[in-house]
C-alpha cells in the first residue's frame, strides 16, 4: 500500500509542482496567490542563498540614541509605508524579493498566518496520492451509485481531515462537471456528539431535511428501512458521510459503529461512508462481523510525514509570502527533528512559529536599545537596491538555524534534570533516599518504607525529617511533575512508588551538591 | 422681616411671624400662590407678592436680581397642563460646570379634582456675592429654632416641644391642599388626612418628593446650610464663577485656580488637588483662614452621612394635628453592605426597601435624586441633584436595577386615586415583611420595628417616638468607620491569601511570557487560535499571574491600545461535570443559559463553522481553564473539543489550561497532545528568596516583622515545598500569636510598657510547629494512661521482635509485664480491648479489621520514633521512658 507520495524532490525543482497547484486549484486563495508571483519567489530563494552570510556589520556601528518606544513606533509606522510603496516599485523593476522586516507587524502577522494550523493550504502537499485514492473511491461509488465505507487513518498532525475537506469539494465539483447528481455531503465530527446514537438523527436529517422524524421508530430503524427498500427515483441522491474521529462512536457493545458501517451494506442504501481516526486497525479489531460479511471497508492509510515531506510543505506554506522568513537550513533542521520524533505538521509548525517568535524577541530588544539603527536600517531597507548593504540586513533579518535550534529544544527536550534541580530540598532528598531504595534491583515499594528510608537519610545528616503526611503531599507532587508514579491503594501508607526518571538522570542532577554526591555514593 | 434678612438668607422671618402673625399670612397668601397661571405675566404677581410677606427670604436676593435684566422667572415656570401626573416635575437641575443664573426651578401640578389649582414654588437665588444656585425651598425645624433663640432669646414658645395645639397652628398647609384620601382609624376612632401635597414651613412637599431628613438633634454641624457654598482655595463665597470638581465635588471659583480658567471647560473636570491624590501625591486642601469655620452643605452632609435622604410616600395629618410622612430611605453607597465601590459616582445614592414614618418636622428642604439619565442631562443645576440607579434590599443587601420598578409605580400612581392603593407601598422586593407591617401600622405605630442603633433621631418632640425610630436604624457598617488598625492586625490583613497584593514579585518572566502569548494572539487584526498549557506546583502563582495579566490587559483595552476581547475563566473544579463546560462558556459569551448539549451544538457553530450571530461573537475570546485536568473524562471529548477550536479558521478563541502535572500533555491521546500544541510554560516552585521578597512586599510599609523572622519562614517552606500559600499562612499564623500575646499583655497592666509589637523568631517557629508538626503527636501526647502503656508496648514490641505487626495477645502479655513491674494495676483484657480499637479507630494503630479478639494483629500507624517522641516526657507515667 504506497500511501506516502514518492516524490521526495528536492525544495528547488518544484515548479512544476507550483504550476500543477495553479492548475487545479484556484478556488480560496487567489488572494494569497496575488502576493507573491511563483517565478519571483523561486529567483529570491536563490539570491538569498547566495547573500546570507553577512555580518551585521551596520547594526554595531551605529549610536544607539534611544527615544521614547511611542514614538518610535510612530517612525517606524512611517517608514514601513514608505518602505512599501518603495517595494512595489522594487518588485516591478528588479523582480528581486525584497527581505522582510520583522519589526514590520503586518509582515510578521502574514508569516504567523501563513504558519498557523487554521490557514488551509491552497493544496495539500504531499497527499495527493492518498488523497486520488479516496476520491477515486467515491467517484466509483457515485458513479455505480452503490454504497460503500472507506476508513482513514493515520497519525495525529498528518493531514486526514484536510485531505477530507478538499476531497470532499472536489468530489462535489467532479460530480456537477461529469453530470451526476451532486451528492449529499454530511461532514461531522463524532467528538461533537452529545451522544453516539445521534450520529442517525444527523444523517436521516441531512438525507430527508423536510420530513420530520417519526416519533415511534428510532432513526437508526428509519435509516435501515430507508436502506432495504427500493426508493423511488425521487431521492437517488448519494449520501457522502465523512466521520472525523470515528473511534469516539466506540461504545462498549461496539453497537453504533456496527451499525453505521451496516448502513453501507445494506441491498439500496445509498451511503459512502468515511471514517477518519488514529488507529490503524480499527476496523479490524472493532468490526469482527463486517469482515465475516466480507465487506470489510477498504483503509487508506496516512502515514506520518518525512522529513522531505515536512521540508516541502513549509516550503509551500510559506511561498505565498512575498519574502523569505526563514533560512532553508533551519527550515530543514525543523523538518529533521519533527520527522524523527512524530511526523506531526502541527508540531512542525508550530516549532516554526515559536523560532518566528524568538526572532522578534530578540529584534525587540535590540530595538529597544538601538532605536536609531533600526530607523536607518528602514531606510536602508528602502535602498535595498543599492549594492551589498542589503546583504547584510539580510543575514540578520531571517529566521536563522539557531533559533530554530532553541526552539526545537524548547519542544522536545525533556527538562527532568532542570526540574530536578529546581526542586525542594527535602524532595530532592526524597528522590534521593529512592535511589537508593532502588539501587538493590528492587523495582518498587511503598509510601510508608520510602518513608522510612528517607528519614534514615534525614538522620544521618541530621536534618529534621518532616511528619508522615508532609511526606506524603511531597510524593504527590512528585507524582504530578512526572518523577514518581503513584499506585492506587486505600491505604495511603501502601501506595506503590515507582521512579519513573532514570536513576542516573537524578545521580546527573543533583551531584552538583556535595550532601548527595556524598549520600549517593 | 427686612431687617432680619439682612443677616442671613431669611428663613427665619416666615418662622418669627409664625407665632405671632400665624394664620393669617399664610393663609392669605396660598390663595394667591395658587391663583391659575396661565398666562406668563401673572407670575409675577404673586409671586411678588409672595416674597415681601412670607417668603421674605427670597426678598432682598430677588430684589437684587431684577435689577440686572433677568429673564429668570419667566423662564422658570413650566407651563401649566391640567391632569398633570403627580410626580412632580423636577427641576432639571444642572449638574455641574456652570453654578451660573441659569436654574430655576417651579413645581406645578394640578390634579382631576382641581384643575386650575396651581402651586407655584419657585426660589431663585441671585446673591450677587455667587452665582452659584442652591435651591432651598424648605426651612428647616432645627435651624429655625437656633437662629431664633440667637435672635429672640426672649421667644420661648417656639421651644422644640411644642404641644398638638401649637404646632398645629403654626404649620399650615395652603388651602390648595387637596384632600386625597382619609382613612378611617379603626382604633382611635378618628380619621387621619392624607395628602398628596402639603405645603410645610413654606415648603411644599408632595408624594414622590426627595428631602433632606436630619438625623441628629445634637449633630452641632447642622447648624450651618449655606446656602452658596464657598470656594475651597479662598474661602469666600464671592461673585464669581464657580466649578465643582467631578471628583472630591468641591467648588472653586475658576479665578482661584491654578492656572485660572476662562470659561467653564466642556466635560469632566478634575481639580488639581485630586489629580495630584491620584498621582499618588499628599495633598493638603487649602485651610480656611483663621475664625472662619469651613461650612458644609447639606450635600456634604448627606455624603458624609450626617443626613438622610428620603422618598416621601404618603403625607398625612395625623390626629392631633401633625403632619407626618412615610419615606423611603436613600442610603449613600458608604452605608451599603458592599461600602463605596469604585463604580460608584460621587453623587450615587441607593433607594432601599426600607419604609419609615417620620414627622415633618424633621425635614430640612428638597433634593433631588434623578434617575441616571435625567441625571446626565442635568449638567447645569444646583447642589442637590442626586442620582439614584439601583434599589437596594437591606435585608439581603442585593441589589436591583430601578428602571421598571419605577415605571410601575409610577403607573400605578397615576391610575388610582382610591385610597386604599394609594397607601399601600408599592415596592417590588418581596422577602421584607414590609407588606403586612404596613397594614397593621395604624394600630401598632409605636412598636413597629426595634429601634436600634442610633437612638438619636430626630424628632421634634422629645420621649414621644413613633415611626421616628427608623430613623436610627441606618447603622453604618462597621467598615466603613472601623478603628484605626494595629500594625499587626494591618499585617494580618495583608497576608491573608484572600488578600490581592500590590504586585506580584517574582514572576515577572512568567508574566511577560503569558503577556506575549496573549498579545501575540489577539493584538493583530487576525486573531490565531492558539493554546497554552501551564503547569506548576500548588501556590506558585499560576492563577494569580494569568489574571493579574489579564487585568493589565484589561486596562490596556480601556485605553483602547488593545483591541477588545471577551474573557472567560472557568475552573475545572467548579464543574459539575467536565460536560458543563460548555454551559459555562456559553453563558459567559452570551448571557443565555443552555443545557450542555445544546451548549455544546452552539459553540460548535461559533468556533468551528464560524457563524457570527451576535456583534460581539466577533471579538476574540479568551478562554482560561483552570484545573486542566479535571476535564479529562474516560473518552477525553471534553478535551477534544475544547482544543479543537483554536484549530479552526475563525474561532479566534485563545485557550489558557492551568493544571498540576506536568506531564499532562503526554497523559493525554496523541490527537489531543497534537492540538495542544507545543506552548508551556512552567512554575517551579519559590526558593526562599523567592518567598521572602514575596512576604516582605506584601508587607511592605508595615513594620510588624522581624526581618529574620521572615526569612526562617521562607527558609522552612521553600525545603519543603516552595508553596507560597503555605509560607503566607505561617506568617499571618505567627502574626496572630504575636498579636494574642500583646493583647494578654496589655491586659496586665505593669508588662504593658515592656512590649514591643513584632513577631519574631519564636511566633514563627510556633506557627510553623503547628502547621507541620503532624496532629498524631498531639493525639498521642492527650490520650489516656492506658493508651499510652499501649502504644509503648506496641514500640516496645517492635523493638523486641523487629516485626512491625504483633497480635493482640502478646501485646496484651506485655502490657501486663509493664504494670507488674512498675506499680499499676492492669485493667483486664476486656478494657485493653477497648483501648486498642479507640487507638484503631483514631488510626494511631492499624488494627486487622472485622477482628476484634485475642489474635487480632495490629500495627502502628506512624514511625516508632514519633510515639517515642511523643510519649517520652510524660508526666503522669515517667516510667515509660524506659522502655522507649
Amino acid at each position: 500500500m504506497p500511501s506516502v507520495c514518492g516524490r521526495n524532490s528536492s525544495p528547488f525543482d518544484r515548479s512544476d509542482n507550483v504550476d500543477d497547484v495553479n492548475r487545479s486549484d484556484g478556488d480560496s486563495t487567489s488572494q494569497k496567490r496575488r502576493l507573491g508571483g511563483d517565478p519571483v519567489a523561486m529567483e529570491v530563494r536563490q539570491i538569498s542563498t547566495q547573500i546570507k552570510w553577512k555580518s551585521p556589520r551596520r547594526c554595531v556601528n551605529s549610536s544607539p540614541k534611544t527615544s521614547a518606544i511611542g514614538t518610535e513606533k510612530d517612525s517606524m509606522e512611517g517608514i514601513v509605508n514608505l518602505q512599501k510603496s518603495q517595494k512595489t516599485i522594487l518588485t516591478n523593476d528588479l523582480t528581486a524579493k525584497p527581505n522582510w522586516n520583522p519589526i514590520d507587524t503586518e509582515q510578521v502577522s502574514a508569516v504567523k498566518e501563513a504558519l498557523h494550523v487554521s490557514t488551509a493550504p491552497s493544496t495539500v502537499v504531499c497527499r495527493e496520492d492518498e488523497q486520488r485514492r479516496v476520491l477515486e473511491f467515491c467517484k466509483v461509488c457515485i458513479e455505480e451509485e452503490k454504497a460503500g465505507s472507506l476508513y482513514v487513518c493515520g497519525c495525529p498532525g498528518t493531514g486526514k481531515s484536510l485531505s477530507m475537506e478538499k476531497v470532499k469539494q472536489q468530489v462535489v465539483d467532479w460530480a456537477k462537471e461529469a453530470g451526476f447528481h451532486p451528492p449529499y455531503v454530511l461532514s461531522l465530527n463524532c467528538t461533537s456528539l452529545t451522544n453516539t446514537s445521534e450520529i442517525f438523527s444527523k444523517i436521516i436529517g441531512e438525507n430527508q431535511p423536510k420530513k420530520k422524524l417519526n416519533g415511534s421508530t428510532s432513526p437508526l430503524q428509519q435509516l435501515q428501512k430507508l436502506c432495504s427498500q427500493q426508493q423511488q427515483s425521487s431521492c437517488s441522491k448519494m449520501m457522502l458521510i465523512i466521520a472525523d474521529e470515528l473511534d469516539y462512536l466506540i461504545t462498549k457493545d461496539r453497537a453504533v459503529i456496527h451499525d453505521l458501517f451496516l448502513l453501507t451494506t445494506l441491498p439500496f442504501s445509498r451511503f459512502v461512508l468515511i471514517g477518519v481516526a488514529n488507529a490503524i486497525d480499527l476496523a479490524d479489531r472493532f468490526l469482527p462481523r463486517l469482515q465475516s460479511l466480507n465487506c470489510k471497508p477498504m483503509v487508506v492509510t496516512f502515514r506520518a510525514y518525512s522529513k522531505d515531506q515536512i521540508l516541502r510543505i513549509l516550503q509551500e506554506r510559506l511561498t505565498v509570502l512575498p519574502y523569505i522568513v526563514f533560512q532553508p537550513l533551519a527550515l530543514e533542521l525543523c523538518a529533521r527533528k519533527v520527522a524523527a520524533a512524530s511526523g506531526d505538521m502541527r508540531k512542525a509548525l508550530s516549532v516554526c512559529r515559536s523560532a518566528l517568535e524568538m526572532l522578534e524577541a530578540e529584534f525587540r530588544e535590540s530595538t529597544g536599545n538601538m532605536n536609531s539603527i533600526s530607523q536607518e536600517k528602514g531606510s536602508l531597507d528602502k535602498q535595498t537596491a543599492t549594492g551589498p548593504e542589503i546583504l547584510e540586513v539580510q543575514g540578520n533579518n531571517v529566521v536563522r538555524v539557531d533559533h530554530m535550534a532553541v526552539a526545537l529544544s524548547k519542544t522536545f527536550k525533556s527538562p527532568i534534570v532542570e526540574t530536578i534541580q529546581s526542586l525542594p530540598k527535602h524532595q530532592q532528598i526524597i528522590l534521593c533516599s529512592a535511589v537508593k531504595f532502588f539501587r538493590g534491583g528492587k523495582k518498587d515499594t511503598t509510601v510508608g518504607e520510602l518513608n522510612k528510608s528517607y528519614i534514615d537519610i534525614c538522620k544521618s545528616v541530621l536534618i529534621p525529617p518532616v511528619g508522615t503526611l508532609e511526606f506524603l503531599g511531597m510524593c504527590r507532587v512528585l507524582n504530578d511533575q512526572g518523577l514518581f508514579k503513584l499506585g492506587q491503594s486505600r491505604e495511603e501508607k501502601f501506595k506503590r512508588v515507582t521512579l519513573k526518571v532514570d536513576e542516573s538522570d537524578i545521580t546527573f542532577a543533583l551531584q552538583g551538591i556535595r550532601f548527595f554526591r556524598a549520600c549517593l555514593q | 422681616g427686612h431687617h432680619l434678612t439682612q443677616i442671613r438668607g431669611g428663613i427665619f422671618p416666615a418662622k418669627t411671624l409664625s407665632p405671632k402673625i400665624p394664620n393669617p399670612t399664610f393663609l392669605s397668601l396660598n390663595p394667591i400662590s395658587l391663583l391659575p397661571l396661565q398666562n406668563p405675566k401673572l407670575i409675577h404677581s404673586p409671586l411678588q407678592g409672595k416674597t415681601k410677606k412670607s417668603m421674605a427670604d427670597t426678598t432682598p436676593r430677588k430684589l437684587k436680581q431684577s435689577l440686572k435684566p433677568n429673564p429668570m422667572p419667566k423662564n422658570s415656570h413650566l407651563s401649566l397642563s391640567p391632569g398633570t401626573p403627580l410626580q412632580p416635575l423636577t427641576p432639571c437641575p444642572v449638574r455641574r460646570s456652570t453654578r451660573l443664573n441659569s436654574a430655576s426651578i417651579s413645581v406645578d401640578l394640578t390634579t382631576p379634582q382641581k384643575p386650575i389649582e396651581y402651586i407655584e414654588k419657585s426660589v431663585i437665588y441671585n446673591t450677587p456675592k455667587a452665582t452659584k444656585i442652591e435651591v432651598a425651598p424648605t426651612k428647616t425645624p432645627t435651624r429655625k429654632r437656633e437662629k431664633e433663640s440667637q435672635l429672640y432669646t426672649a421667644d420661648v414658645t417656639f421651644s422644640p416641644v411644642l404641644t398638638p395645639d401649637q404646632s398645629e397652628f403654626k404649620k399650615r398647609k395652603g388651602e390648595g391642599e387637596r384632600r386625597i384620601a382619609t382613612r378611617a382609624n379603626a382604633k382611635n376612632g378618628k380619621k387621619r388626612v392624607y395628602y398628596k401635597k402639603v405645603v410645610y414651613d413654606g415648603g411644599e412637599f408632595e408624594v414622590g418628593d426627595d428631602v433632606y431628613v436630619k438625623r441628629r438633634e445634637d449633630s452641632s454641624s447642622d447648624n450651618e446650610d449655606p446656602e452658596v457654598e464657598e470656594c475651597r482655595v479662598c474661602f469666600k463665597v464671592g461673585e464669581s464663577v464657580m466649578i465643582e470638581c467631578d471628583d472630591c465635588l468641591n467648588g472653586f471659583h475658576l479665578k482661584c485656580l491654578k492656572p485660572p480658567l476662562k470659561a467653564v471647560p466642556e466635560g469632566d473636570w478634575i481639580c488639581g488637588f485630586c489629580e495630584a491624590r491620584k498621582l499618588g501625591k499628599v495633598v493638603e486642601l487649602p485651610q480656611p483662614p483663621e475664625g472662619k469655620k469651613l461650612v458644609r452643605t447639606l450635600r456634604e452632609k448627606l455624603l458624609s452621612s450626617d443626613l438622610w435622604a428620603v422618598h416621601i410616600e404618603s403625607l398625612w395629618k395625623e390626629v392631633d394635628g401633625t403632619y407626618w410622612f412615610r419615606g423611603q430611605w436613600y442610603l449613600i453607597p458608604e452605608e451599603t453592605a458592599a461600602g463605596r465601590q469604585p463604580h460608584n459616582l460621587k453623587r450615587e445614592l441607593y433607594l432601599t426597601n426600607d419604609f419609615a414614618d417620620i414627622e415633618m418636622e424633621s425635614i430640612l428642604r428638597h433634593c433631588f435624586v434623578t434617575s441616571p439619565k435625567d441625571f446626565s442631562k442635568a449638567n447645569n443645576g444646583g447642589d442637590d441633584v442626586f442620582l439614584c440607579e439601583y434599589k437596594y434590599d437591606i435585608m439581603w443587601h442585593s441589589f436591583k436595577r430601578l428602571a421598571d420598578i419605577d415605571n410601575a409605580e409610577e403607573e400605578n400612581e397615576d391610575s388610582d386615586s382610591d385610597d386604599e392603593d394609594w397607601n399601600t407601598p408599592k415596592n417590588a422586593d418581596s422577602g421584607t415583611d414590609e407588606d403586612m407591617e404596613y397594614e397593621e401600622e395604624n394600630a401598632t405605630n409605636s412598636k413597629s420595628r426595634p429601634p436600634s442603633a442610633n437612638e438619636l433621631a430626630a424628632n421634634s418632640r422629645k420621649g414621644r417616638f413613633f415611626g421616628l425610630h427608623k430613623i436610627g436604624t441606618k447603622k453604618i457598617p462597621e467598615h466603613v468607620r472601623c478603628h484605626k488598625q494595629t500594625e499587626l492586625e494591618k499585617a494580618k490583613a495583608t497576608l491573608l491569601l484572600a488578600t490581592l497584593p500590590k504586585s506580584q514579585p517574582c514572576r515577572n518572566r512568567e508574566m511577560d511570557e503569558i503577556t506575549a502569548f496573549i498579545k501575540g494572539a489577539i493584538c493583530d487584526d487576525q486573531c490565531l487560535g492558539r493554546c497554552l498549557y501551564i503547569h506548576g506546583v500548588p501556590g506558585t502563582g499560576k492563577t494569580m499571574s494569568v489574571l493579574a495579566v489579564m487585568r493589565s490587559l484589561r486596562s490596556e483595552v480601556d485605553s483602547g491600545r488593545t483591541k477588545p476581547y471577551c474573557f472567560v475563566e472557568v475552573n475545572g473544579l467548579k464543574l459539575a461535570s467536565p460536560e458543563n463546560i460548555y454551559r459555562v462558556i456559553y453563558e459567559a459569551l452570551t448571557g443565555h443559559r443552555v443545557n450542555w448539549k445544546k451548549a455544546l451544538h452552539l459553540l460548535n457553530e461559533r468556533f468551528s463553522d464560524g457563524k457570527k450571530i451576535g456583534k460581539d461573537d466577533d471579538k476574540p475570546c479568551i478562554l482560561l481553564i483552570d484545573e486542566l485536568d479535571l476535564l479529562v473524562t474516560r473518552n477525553q471529548s471534553v478535551l477534544y473539543n475544547i482544543l479543537d477550536w483554536p484549530t479552526k479558521p475563525y474561532s479566534k478563541l485563545i485557550v489558557i489550561g492551568i493544571a498540576n502535572t506536568m506531564d499532562l500533555p503526554e497523559k493525554l491521546l496523541p490527537r489531543i497532545s497534537s492540538r495542544l500544541g507545543i506552548q508551556r510554560l512552567c512554575f517551579g516552585p519559590y526558593n526562599h528568596q523567592q518567598l521572602q521578597e514575596i512576604i516582605s512586599c506584601r508587607l511592605k510599609g508595615i513594620d510588624a516583622f522581624e526581618k529574620q523572622a521572615i526569612e526562617f519562614a521562607s527558609r522552612k517552606v521553600a525545603a519543603i515545598s516552595g508553596d507560597a500559600r503555605r509560607a503566607l499562612e505561617i506568617c499571618r499564623r505567627a502574626a496572630e500569636i504575636a498579636d494574642y500575646r500583646l493583647k494578654k499583655l496589655t491586659i496586665t497592666p505593669n508588662s504593658a510598657s515592656a512590649v514591643k509589637g513584632l513577631v519574631g523568631m519564636a511566633e514563627v517557629e510556633a506557627a510553623i510547629q503547628e502547621m507541620f508538626q503532624a496532629p498524631h503527636i498531639q493525639v498521642m501526647k492527650s490520650c489516656s494512661k492506658l493508651s499510652k502503656i499501649f502504644l509503648t508496648a506496641m514500640v516496645h514490641e517492635l523493638y523486641k521482635t523487629g516485626m512491625g505487626e504483633t497480635t493482640f495477645e502478646k501485646l496484651a502479655v506485655t502490657v501486663s509485664c509493664f504494670c507488674a513491674s512498675n506499680g499499676e494495676t492492669f485493667p483486664g483484657w476486656d478494657t485493653l480491648l477497648k483501648v486498642g480499637c479507640k487507638l484503631g479507630e483514631c488510626r494511631i494503630i492499624l488494627c486487622e479489621s472485622g477482628a476484634r479478639h485475642r489474635l487480632q494483629k495490629l500495627q502502628l500507624n506512624f514511625p516508632s520514633d514519633d510515639v517515642a517522641f511523643a510519649l517520652k516526657d510524660s508526666k503522669e507515667i515517667p516510667w515509660l521512658a524506659k522502655y522507649l
